[in-house]
């Protein structure tokens, strides 16, 4: 999730220029535009889910418009009343701010068919949740003989000088120390025991990266051999042949919803509702599951396969006791806090 | 030319054509900027209380205030290592013949070539635990255990200069392709050694490529958010990261636009300092 110079700029341009000249995004009948993010999840949902909604919706018109989540957000607050973005996709974070903001609608249950199939989990009455991330530990198999089990084995003394994380600029990076923390007898509301901890995981920090994919980088620089990780985002380094195995740490793996959500005000409301059905539809998530995929479904009718079965879970009912479901109502409450902290304390 | 109007001045043709560009800037860079300051003056994220709130957090707490020192410190080192690598290329440049000359400009403008992203991740390659650097003092039997290069300060300077170095060099060959070389040998013949004919004749009469050189790379080194994070990591913190963070994580945009202000304000003031010395080095030279 790099977001460069430009990325920033084009958005302040952009909020500059809707404001100069409200006429820019006067109403006009257009596609459905789903803002998704960017890389591995634009290509999923070029080659599976856009084909599956057409098919399902005499190919009807719509266009993907990858984005961060926060260019998602600032897009539809700066036009409010007539949204450039029918659907949106966000973490956990951010989907509680755009539903603070009051930018997406409740996703109209009664008329869903597939929402009940949702583990319990996925389903939020504001935007379902048809993916799931989750992090684990990643280690180098070909540097670390014995697969980590645990949180605590990144504090071993072996792995002195070999601990890679992130900072919490990114979800993974927070959710791992909401992890850390409940570990340590603490919780959403109190982080004091992991930043504790991470002072003393500091004799073994060899990098704290400014955002999850430069953990991969470092992984294929031999910088580090152990540090939490997206499986995703394993998954892609694996196949390009880095060493790199993902465990599910016996505390549990943390899961974060990936959410989907109809903008308030949306020009294309039905069709912004089928698109999120066609993404909570067995035969898509199953279709996702696989590789090159491998991302994790919700809907409870999928039967694990692969990767996902062998690693994660092989159903619903051991996905449930081996993933961990976070507050981030709760952590949003003091997120910016624990940056700056972790801005001043976390020196290596 | 009976029919022109005779007050019209043969330079006033020229604001005419700078007006595209001009209007192009109104509106894609005055108008985004004052938006920022606007939005920089209130108190709260949904920008509804008016005031210098943001600022006064910002210029009150030590911590942000060391963040800017140290993005306007790494400016400065960069800059230094720049002009120190540069000059002598540059000088090298207007003293070797054709062909050597257009092998020089080649690697010169290399750089320039290639992305950012691409010239950084090289860095990460070299600098790396195994990476080339640490390789080579390891197999001379130099150092035991690697060095630690990557995430660190001296990292970020080294690959900042490198990625920079173009921006130096270009203006420095410039300035001194002007300096007639007949005062260099006017000076030795007079008696001058080689060192004080640098001193009192070269460096002075390259001063305005070197203040241009200086102005465009410190400018670059301390903005280059892609270098200084992948470089840097995510526990060395510049003003560009420090204001991605709060921008998009934290979603606090009136307090990231006071950082994006106080930042610009602060690289002004650094500016113009450069521009005053290169207007007092023009008296000099004329000298």
């Amino acid at each position: 999730m790099i977001m460069n110079r430009r990325s920033l700029m084009t958005t302040a341009l952009t909020l500059g220029a809707m404001k100069a000249f409200p006429g820019l995004s006067y109403a006009q009948a257009r596609p459905l535009v789903f803002a998704t993010f960017t890389g591995s999840w634009e290509e999923a949902h070029k080659a599976v889910l856009v084909p599956a909604f057409r098919k399902a919706n005499a190919d009807a018109a719509m266009v993907l418009d990858p984005m961060l989540s926060v260019d998602q957000i600032a897009k539809v607050n700066a036009a409010k009343a007539n949204p450039p973005i029918d659907v949106m996709l966000h973490d956990p974070g951010p989907a509680l701010v755009a539903i603070g903001q009051d930018l997406v609608e409740p996703y109209p249950v009664e008329k869903s068919a597939y929402y009940k199939d949702l583990i319990s989990e996925a389903q939020e009455p504001m935007g379902p949740a048809p993916f799931f991330q989750v992090v684990g530990l990643t280690y180098n198999p070909e540097a670390i003989k014995t697969p980590p089990t645990s949180w605590a084995d990144l504090w071993k003394p072996e792995f002195k000088g070999r601990v890679g994380i992130t900072n919490l600029n990114s979800t993974l990076g927070t959710g791992w120390l909401v992890e850390i923390a409940k570990m340590r007898g603490g919780s959403e509301a109190n982080v004091d025991p992991a930043f504790k901890a991470i002072e003393e995981l500091k004799p073994n920090l060899a990098a704290v990266a400014a955002n999850p994919g430069a953990l991969a980088t470092l992984f294929q620089q031999g910088q580090i051999d152990i540090s939490p990780g997206n499986f995703n985002a394993i998954q892609i380094l694996k196949a390009r042949g880095v060493p790199v195995e993902f465990v599910a740490p016996k505390e549990g793996a943390i899961a974060f919803k990936t959410t989907i959500h109809i903008v308030k005000n949306s020009s294309n409301r039905e069709l912004a509702f089928k698109l999120i059905e066609a993404s909570l539809t067995p035969e898509v998530q199953t279709t996702l599951m696989n590789p090159p995929y491998l991302i994790v479904p919700t809907n409870s009718k999928v039967t694990m396969g692969g990767e996902i079965a062998r690693v994660l879970a092989k159903d619903t009912t051991e996905l449930k006791q081996k993933f961990v479901f976070q507050d981030w109502k709760k952590i949003n409450e003091q997120r910016s806090a624990w940056i700056e902290r972790f801005n001043r304390e976390i020196k290596i | 030319m009976g029919t022109a109007p005779a007050s019209r001045d043969v330079t006033s043709y020229g604001m005419g054509l700078a007006a595209p560009l001009a209007l192009f800037f109104l509106f894609f860079f005055v108008a985004p900027l004052l938006q920022l300051l606007w939005l920089s003056l209130h108190n709260d994220t949904a920008a509804l209380h008016w005031g210098l709130g943001q600022y006064l957090h910002f210029l009150t707490d030590p911590f942000s205030l060391s963040v800017l020192g140290s993005t306007l410190l790494l400016g400065a080192e960069v800059t230094a290592v720049c002009l120190v690598l540069g000059f002598p290329i540059a000088w090298l440049y207007q003293r070797v013949g054709p062909r050597l000359q257009t092998i020089i400009i080649l690697i010169v403008l290399l750089p320039l070539l290639t992305s950012v992203v691409v010239r950084t991740f090289a860095w990460i390659v070299i600098l790396g635990r195994q990476g080339i650097i640490n390789a080579t003092l390891q197999s001379l039997g130099i150092i035991d255990t690697p060095l630690k290069l990557l995430y660190t300060q001296f990292g970020v300077v080294i690959a900042l200069a490198q990625v920079q170095m173009p921006l130096m060099t270009l203006p420095l060959i410039t300035a001194l392709g002007r300096i007639d070389p007949n005062l260099d040998d006017a000076s030795c013949s007079l008696g001058a050694g080689s060192w004080r004919t640098f001193v009192r004749i070269v460096l002075p009469l390259s001063l305005p490529g070197v203040i241009a050189g200086c102005t465009l790379t410190y400018a670059a080194a301390i903005t280059a958010f892609i270098t200084q994070s992948l470089i840097g990591g995510g526990q060395m913190l510049f003003m560009p990261m420090y204001l991605y963070q709060q921008a998009s994580t934290l979603q606090n945009w009136p307090f990231a636009s006071a950082i994006s202000i106080i930042f610009l304000l602060a690289v002004l003031v650094v500016v113009s300092v450069f521009t005053t010395l290169g207007r007092l080095s023009r008296g000099y030279g004329g000298a």
